[in-house]
């Protein structure tokens, strides 16, 4: 069940470095792609129907042909903003296996013919920014980077930015401001990035996973690619299993295996005696499963958003019967009050207001209309507004409270029995 | 050009517009905060919602742009929803405080709302506290509570002022406008910052808590501050002149003005006024009114001509003048009195081409222009240092003057005022008070002349361009127009009946000031 | 055409049992009274002086917060609702940012005010009252004008009313 494409060389130390890297084939599929047309590799990357593994899910390929074909310089960003709670899969490749996504972001930069890459780490990221930055610093050394790379006469330029730990610097647009040096905050679409992005230039931002995975396509080609994985969601993908689970940690599985099969073989099930209640299967901005849901469902972008929730960045939350759902609600609400950027009013006012409820809710000292109304609010504020953190912050919302109404009435019945001072 | 359909009206645009730029020209209302005809497009107040057909989602009218048969409506029921929500989403956090903010009467919430919102407020949470009554520089005065983070005033100081002194600093609900440390908002346009904020949270310093505005009317003018000529209105109620704000003109001054422009009011005021003609010298004047000073210096000055040939007088002009006042003006000395002796009293003169790069001119005169060409029209050709060789030579018996109206402008009044005062006689035409003006030595006449709100005109701007502008309000009912004066000066009546009457003032009972004791 | 008035009868324009009538009724009441004073329904102002209830609208009251300081937010609904435009309000800019707008001149003339109301129905700090005071005589025309001083200070209020409506308590109940 575990397949082990990208992580294939994760427990091995000596991957770190580049020496141990080419020991194991490094840079080889570099030096393959440098000999083919960029366009080729478009082609290559298309027919794989690789998607981006960020969390929104949009074909790579398609992505990339979106660049308008002029002279223009374009850049290359690579993602590693990973703030999604619940999501470590782009830390652990940075910290393991840096160069595998230089090689790889090397290689999707020729194919859109980018001169200039930068890889945005998050803060918070200490040790990977460190091991990233080592590893750029090899891979000039070695001619992997820089001018003229492996005779090929392409030049490219990589740098790594640090972020300072903000949510919203994980959405494109909102990373871009923030490479430019302004307020993280996403940017108005259109103009797509594709078309003005970074410095107003064409711009390509992917996810680490997705760009890591380019290296894989190239080096066994689309049809070996598309056999792990289903029809419309080929390939494998990384996720990030936490919970109450007994074994949680990062697995890389072809993507279509049944959720069951995650947390109850690969994770080896729940903490004996406790019954699953609760799966988030895709970071906590995608709408809770309930356990029935989530014995049904099979990890794929299709049968996930089938169910009502989505794969997002594959940070799976597994949750028994000792959790509780409101207590639950609140810290997720609390987090997307505090990371929203305050640009757009239904967002900036709208997770305040929600966290405001659900805590009252939790305390309780709220009402059975202040769940309706915890929905009602939630529904306004989806798709209303430029970037989807508001969406982000709604449906998980939406979700807990429709499918776990009898927990939060149970809060408000003993709230009102106490007289208002619970978790006081 | 594109054709839309908005509401069901047929609608065409020029190519490139946006659905809101398609909405104004229809007339149609559409609800919006943070788009600003005169700014770049930020997207964030989620309130110019449209449905258009064939998308899926609500856009944003400010956003999306009109293509060829789009069919639009911000009138259903799904779009009348997200509006009202968008502002209970606007309202929940701002401290409704309508009875003491000063935005009161003209707010974008509060107007908006009573035609968009209309809703039970569901909102039952504690309200985010912000800083109130920040400094945010020597004009303006923010209070963040009561922002709505349209972020219109940053994008202001970003594009247009291109001082870039506003932000927004922190995230979330938690957002305020601010500066950073040691460099506060203190540019020559940071008022605009007031005029584009839809909610009080940015207030004039100058006008907050001194007016509600609903007891203001308002009039159409062109600002007097410098040779660029902004259209302006001005707000007044029976006390004076309160403020100036710009008023649109893509031509001459887009959506903007100057904050020295703004000052404009404050000469036109009855504390800076002369109020009634006055006939004298240095500490023995006698207030007469503006009419029988008029004459009487007629009468003086058509004798010195008769006297003494029309080279014994001479006539001194600002630019501060309508072109109408001008023509008359020097119709009757050139034409009637024969006195070539026509001078332009120019103030800074090294100064007069300066720019500032958006409207702001060296040149603080409205009609430098038009005064030149009446001028020329008028085939005069004097220099000024004529003037000053015949007044050292004692050859000047009586000068007319007319004076500067906005009098911060020439800053060497004094000086001028002592070399014009080394003829025999003064007639000096002024709409302001001058202290050094009650100190001259020779005999002098001061005649009141009305402000620019006070008459009708027209001036010709740094580029030729005539901007004529109607009269707004009276505020001193003694004071001439220049054309009025010159009539009386040349010994001819004036209609008195067509005369605007004052505005009497506050009101006053007349029981408690005048009945005295029972 | 005969007229629309109709002419008194004999017996009616005789007028000497009216008189009596009268006479007799008078009389009958200035017993009762004389026999009965408690009942009586007149005062004997001004030595008595009818206490009027707390509703009654009289003479203005501008309230205090609890620190004596005047309550007005000098938001001038007031006057704008005023019908008789008695009320002058002039406002300025307070030291303290927490009070930020205040009136330094309050003037209510009241030869002109017609006691409508309407002033203390449009506050909303309840910051002006209308009391039960209601003797307003003066000897001068100029002592009609009310100003600060005595709309909030004067000795009859002994110190001044205090306003239902205090800011740190809303603020604390997070409005």
């Amino acid at each position: 069940m575990e397949t082990k494409l990208l992580t294939e060389h994760y427990g091995k130390d000596e991957y770190i470095k580049i020496d141990g890297y080419k020991k194991h084939g490094g840079y080889a599929v570099l030096a393959k792609a440098l000999k083919m047309d960029p366009k080729a590799i478009i082609e290559e990357v298309k027919a794989s129907g690789l998607r981006g593994r960020g969390g929104a899910g949009f074909p790579t390929g398609m992505k990339w042909s979106f660049l308008p074909a002029n002279g223009e310089p374009r850049y290359l960003l690579c993602n590693a903003d990973e703030g999604e709670p619940g999501t470590f899969k782009d830390r652990l490749m940075m910290e393991r296996a840096p160069h595998q996504l230089i090689e790889g972001m090397i290689i999707s930069a020729f194919a859109i013919g980018s001169k200039k890459s930068y890889i945005y780490i998050r803060g918070e990221y200490d040790h990977p920014i460190r091991v990233v930055r080592e590893a750029i610093a090899e891979a000039y050394k070695a001619g992997m980077l820089g001018k003229n790379i492996l005779g090929s006469g392409f030049d490219h330029d990589m740098d790594v930015y640090a972020g300072a730990g903000a949510y919203i610097c994980g959405e494109e647009t909102g990373m871009i401001s923030s490479i430019e040096g302004l307020k993280g905050q996403p940017k108005l679409k259109p103009p797509f990035p594709a078309v003005q992005g970074y410095l107003r230039k064409p711009t390509i931002v992917n996810n680490v996973e997705t760009l890591a995975a380019v290296k894989y396509i190239i080096r066994d080609g689309a049809a070996a690619y598309r056999k792990y994985g289903t029809e419309k969601s080929p390939g494998t993908k990384l996720f990030s299993v936490s919970g109450n689970v007994l074994k949680p940690g990062n697995y890389e599985i072809p993507l279509g295996t049944p959720l069951k099969d995650v947390i109850f073989n690969l994770c080896g099930g729940l903490k004996p005696g406790r019954k699953l209640k609760a799966v988030i299967p895709g970071g906590s901005s995608a709408p809770v499963l309930t356990a029935d849901e989530a014995m049904k469902v099979t990890m794929d972008y299709e049968a996930l958003a089938q169910m009502g929730s989505m794969l997002g960045s594959g940070a799976v939350i597994v949750m028994d019967d000792s959790n509780d759902m409101v207590d639950m609600l609140d810290v997720i609400m609390h987090f997307y009050h505090h990371e929203s950027c305050g640009q757009c009013t239904p967002c900036r006012e709208g997770t305040g207001w929600l966290s405001k409820i659900v805590h009252r809710i939790r305390h309780g000292e709220g009402t059975v209309n202040d769940i309706n109304l915890v929905k009602t609010v939630s529904e306004r504020m989806m798709g209303k507004t430029i970037c989807a953190l508001s969406d982000a912050a709604a449906m998980p919302a939406i979700s807990f409270v429709t499918k776990f109404r009898g927990e939060f009435e149970d809060y408000v019945k003993k709230g009102n029995q106490v007289g208002g001072a619970l978790h006081a | 050009m594109p054709k839309c359909k908005i509401n069901g009206q047929e609608v065409e645009v020029a190519a490139g517009s946006t659905i809101i730029q398609a909405y104004k020209a229809a007339g149609i209302d559409i609800c919006h905060y943070c788009w600003h005809p005169g700014l770049s497009v930020a997207g964030v107040c989620r309130l110019c919602m449209v449905q258009i057909e064939g998308m899926p989602k609500l856009q944003i009218a400010c956003n999306t742009e009109v293509k060829e048969g789009m069919v639009i409506n911000n009138t259903s029921e799904v779009v009348k929803d997200t509006v009202k929500w968008g502002l209970d989403f606007h309202l929940i956090n701002h401290p409704l405080d309508c009875p003491i903010c000063d935005q009161a009467g003209e707010c974008g919430l509060q107007d908006q709302y009573m035609q968009f919102g209309k809703y039970d407020p569901e909102m039952a949470e504690a309200k985010v506290k912000k800083h109130k009554v920040v400094d945010l520089g020597p004009t303006v005065v923010l209070d963040a509570e009561r922002c709505i983070l349209c972020s219109r005033c940053v994008r202001f100081t970003e594009e247009v002022s291109k001082t870039n002194e506003l932000g927004i600093f922190n995230r979330g609900d938690r957002s305020e406008i601010g500066t950073v440390e040691g460099k506060p908002l203190d540019n020559n346009y940071s008022l605009n910052t007031v005029d584009i904020c839809p909610v009080g949270a940015l207030t004039s310093r100058d006008f907050r808590f001194r007016q509600r505005v609903w007891y203001l009317k308002e009039a159409d003018s062109v600002c007097p501050g410098c040779s660029t000529g902004c259209s302006v209105k001005v707000h007044y109620n029976e006390e004076g002149l309160w403020r100036v704000k710009p008023r649109e003109n893509k031509e001459v001054n887009g959506y903007w003005m100057c904050d020295t422009g703004r000052d404009t009011y404050k000469f036109v005021n009855l504390k800076a006024r002369l109020l009634s003609g006055r006939i004298g010298k240095r500490d023995q004047w006698q207030e007469i009114s503006a009419e029988d000073a008029t004459r009487s210096a007629g009468l003086k000055l058509r004798e010195t001509v008769q006297k003494h040939g029309p080279d014994s007088v001479a006539l001194v002009v600002t630019g501060q003048y309508t072109n109408e006042e001008y023509k008359d003006l020097l119709k009757f000395f050139t034409g009637e009195l024969k006195s070539k002796n026509v001078y332009h009293w120019l103030n800074n003169p090294e100064k007069m081409k300066d720019f500032d790069g958006l409207l702001f001119r060296g040149d603080r005169n409205p009609n430098t222009m038009g005064l030149s060409a009446a001028l020329a029209a008028h085939g005069v050709s004097s220099k000024w240092e004529t003037l000053q060789s015949q007044l050292s030579g004692r050859k000047l018996k009586m000068v007319v003057v007319a004076g500067p109206e906005n009098q911060a402008t020439f800053p060497d009044m004094k000086e001028k005022i002592q070399m014009l005062s080394q003829a025999d006689g003064l007639i000096w035409l002024t709409a302001g008070l001058n202290a050094d003006l009650n100190q001259v030595g020779s005999e002098t006449w001061q005649v009141p002349l009305k402000a620019y709100v006070e008459k009708a005109g027209s001036f010709t701007n740094f580029e030729g361009r005539v901007q004529p502008f109607k009269a707004g309000t009276t505020i001193v009912p003694q004071a001439l127009t220049l054309s009025e004066a010159v009539e009386l000066l040349a010994g001819r009546d004036l209609n008195w009946a067509l005369r605007p009457k004052g505005l009497g003032g506050p009101k006053t009972n007349y029981a408690v000031t005048q009945r005295g004791t029972l | 055409m005969s007229s629309l008035v109709k002419r008194p009868s004999g017996v009616a324009s005789w007028y000497l049992p009216g008189i009596l009538g009268g006479l007799v009724f008078t009389m009958k009441k200035m017993l009762t009274n004389l026999f009965n004073q408690k009942q009586m329904p007149t005062l004997n102002y001004p030595e008595q002086k009818y206490e009027y209830g707390p509703r009654f609208k009289g003479n203005h009251v501008l309230t205090v917060k609890k620190d004596g300081s005047i309550r007005c937010t000098a938001c001038m609904l007031c006057a704008t609702n005023c019908p008789a435009q008695c009320i002058k309000i002039t406002a300025a800019e307070s030291e303290d940012p927490s009070v930020e707008k205040y009136p330094i001149s309050y003037e209510i003339d009241v030869l002109r005010c017609v006691y409508c109301g309407f002033c203390e129905e449009a506050c909303p700090v309840d910051a002006i009252r209308m009391g039960p005071e209601w003797q307003t005589a003066a000897l001068n025309g100029s002592k009609f004008t009310y100003d600060i001083q005595q709309l909030a200070y004067r000795a009859q209020l002994k110190g001044g009313v205090v306003s239902v409506l205090d800011d740190q308590e809303r603020h604390k109940a997070g409005i």
